[in-house]
């Protein structure tokens, strides 16, 4: 079994793998919970705050449970001027939600920033599954597939 | 535009995972060469008249940057900035999806020139296929001994290990970066000191940009003098209403005009230019009347005045064209939503600039614009172009401040 103790073993106690050990971490389980960032702080040895700060600052490493069905839409400018905006509008009806909402448990839509498929845009990221060149008609497709 | 490729030469004709590939068609050629027939000095001397300069937008002189740390003693590091995350960019992902030896080459030829032992590339972290394309290319090349100890027989060693980020395109500003790596927040540093005196865990360090390093290899091999003549080869990326979008090479110095039409196949059928951001999302706004600017980094204009000709900051190289079908308030939504999400907290003006100016643009789209808003706009602009910590704030204020001057809503 996958334990916290497990990954911290692969690394060195070296501050610069505080960052790929949260990483880790956080991709394993989900996010950091307040047991992990203490056990972190022990390994590096460094206090608990500066765990939490750095943890707090990156997209990539949450500090909160994460909802069930996570959805995210590239916003940046390539994939807006491929009609981005109108797939949230559609996702924010399907799911009776609005983009950036935090209060269902269950799903969550978020936009996000360019990560580099601009050429294939809109792209939309569902539970860090990528799609690519999605439409407005093609998107109720993507969402069913995870219904 | 010139013929002679220098980045993209070779791009689909090797398969990126086989070294042996890239050694054939001559790669790690330039190494050889400048372990057994150059010196720092020397290969810094031809870097110099290369003329190259940063390519991940601030355009600094590489060769100078690579003399000030190699002139230093003790322990040195190079990092590869390959965070790669403005909007519209994807030229660095590129290099590596297509040949990835190339950059590692001029990976360990610059950190021989600086007297680094080891060597970091610091990657996007949503880049996973291109770091595992890097981590093999790594393996191979130390399987080769063009990595490791006693480098093909000579006294040099050289490590390099790849660091992943964590999604903050804030991480792709030097200082910032090299917090991330130290495990902080990655905010930016105040300089001084320069990364090149006080870098990573306070040792020299030189960052160069992905694309600013693939040049090494070929200038070494060719010369400084050959480089130069060429005008200096520049990754651009055609996106939005055109007809081939991609990443293409050609030379520094094209106007607009000419890179839309010749690399992106002129607009798409049945739509009308309305303008083009060029250098991604904290990129200028340029209209019709205006695309036979050349596209250059600033030292042109102190060095080689062109007489009739204005420059247009060429930024990371990207160029989105728009059509006059697209909503002005979506591209506004779009730029705000990116810079008030990727502000890094640590300045006032710039947090709370970039959310102010969010929600105007969000307000603009539900149609709901007061004159309040309209009178802060400029306040709201002066400020992030004024009074930032770092460029980040002037860049979430560049289009905006263009779509209001230029009247294009
Ligand atoms: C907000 C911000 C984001 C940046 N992002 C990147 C980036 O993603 N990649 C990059 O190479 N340089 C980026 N830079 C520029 C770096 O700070 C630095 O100038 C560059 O890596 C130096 O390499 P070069 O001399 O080869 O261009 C960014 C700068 C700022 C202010
Ligand atoms: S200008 Fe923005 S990104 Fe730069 S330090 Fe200030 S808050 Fe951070
Ligand atoms: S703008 Fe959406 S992936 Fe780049």
């Amino acid at each position: 079994m996958m334990t916290v103790e497990k990954i911290l073993l692969e690394f060195d106690p070296e501050i610069k793998n505080l960052l790929p050990a949260l990483k880790k971490i956080s991709a394993g389980f989900g996010y950091i919970s307040q047991n992990d960032a203490q056990k972190l702080a022990e390994y590096f040895s460094v206090p608990l705050s500066r765990v939490f700060e750095t943890a707090s600052f990156y997209d990539e490493i949450k500090t909160k449970k994460q909802p069930d069905l996570v959805i995210q839409v590239c916003s940046s400018v390539n994939c807006a001027v491929s009609k981005s905006f109108e797939i949230v509008s559609k996702i924010e009806d399907y799911f009776k939600i609005k983009a950036g909402d935090e209060f269902d448990q269950k799903v969550r839509l978020e936009v996000m920033s360019c990560l580099g498929q601009c050429g294939e845009g809109p792209v939309v990221v569902v539970n860090d599954k990528v799609y690519t060149n999605v439409t407005k008609s093609s998107v109720a497709g993507v969402l069913e597939e995870w219904a | 535009m010139n013929n002679t490729k220098i980045i993209t030469k070779h791009w689909g004709r090797i398969n990126p995972l086989k070294i042996e590939d890239y050694v054939a068609i001559g790669g790690y050629k330039a190494l050889k060469k400048y372990i057994r027939d150059m010196d720092a000095e020397r290969a810094i001397g031809e870097i110099k008249k290369s003329g190259l300069c940063g390519r991940g937008g601030a355009g600094f002189p590489t060769g100078n940057k690579l003399e000030i740390v190699a002139e230093k003693n003790g322990t040195k590091y190079f990092i590869c900035n390959l965070d790669e995350s403005e909007p519209g960019t994807y030229k660095d992902r590129a290099i590596v999806d297509n040949n990835p030896h190339s950059l590692i080459e001029g990976i360990i030829i610059s950190a021989l020139i600086i007297g680094a032992k080891r060597a970091i590339i610091y990657i996007n972290g949503r880049y996973i296929k291109q770091k595992e394309i890097l981590e093999i290319a790594v393996e191979q090349a130390g399987k080769y001994n063009f990595l490791g100890k006693g480098i093909i027989g000579s006294c040099y060693d050289l490590g390099i290990e790849i660091f992943s980020g964590a999604g903050a395109y804030i991480c792709g500003e030097e200082t910032a970066l090299i917090n991330s790596i130290e495990g902080n927040r990655g905010e930016p540093k105040s300089r001084p000191p320069y990364p090149t005196d006080a870098g990573l865990f306070g040792k020299p360090t030189v960052i160069n940009n992905a694309e600013t390093i693939v040049n090494i290899p070929w200038i070494i091999t060719n010369g400084g003098e050959k480089y130069a003549d060429s005008g200096g080869e520049k990754l651009y990326i055609l996106g939005g209403s055109v007809k081939k979008p991609g990443v293409y090479e050609g030379s520094v110095g094209i106007t607009i005009r000419q890179a839309i039409e010749k690399m992106g196949g002129g607009l798409k059928k049945g739509k009308e230019f309305w303008f083009a951001q060029i250098g991604g999302a904290s990129g200028r706004l340029i209209l019709g009347n205006e695309l036979d600017c050349v596209l250059d980094y600033d030292r042109v204009s102190a060095e080689t005045p062109r007489r009739g000709v204005s420059i247009m900051p060429i930024g990371s190289g990207s160029i989105l064209v728009i059509d006059k079908t697209v909503d002005i308030k979506d591209l506004l939504l779009s730029w705000t939503t990116f810079f008030r999400y990727e502000s890094c907290g640590k300045c006032v003006p710039c947090r709370e600039g970039t959310f102010r100016l969010w929600e105007i643009a969000k307000r603009m789209q539900d149609g709901e614009i007061t004159e309040r808003d309209q009178k802060a706009i400029p306040e709201i602009i002066w400020t992030l172009q004024n009074t930032t910590f770092c460029p980040l704030g002037k860049f979430a204020a560049t289009a905006f401040s263009d779509v209001m001057e230029k009247k294009l809503i």
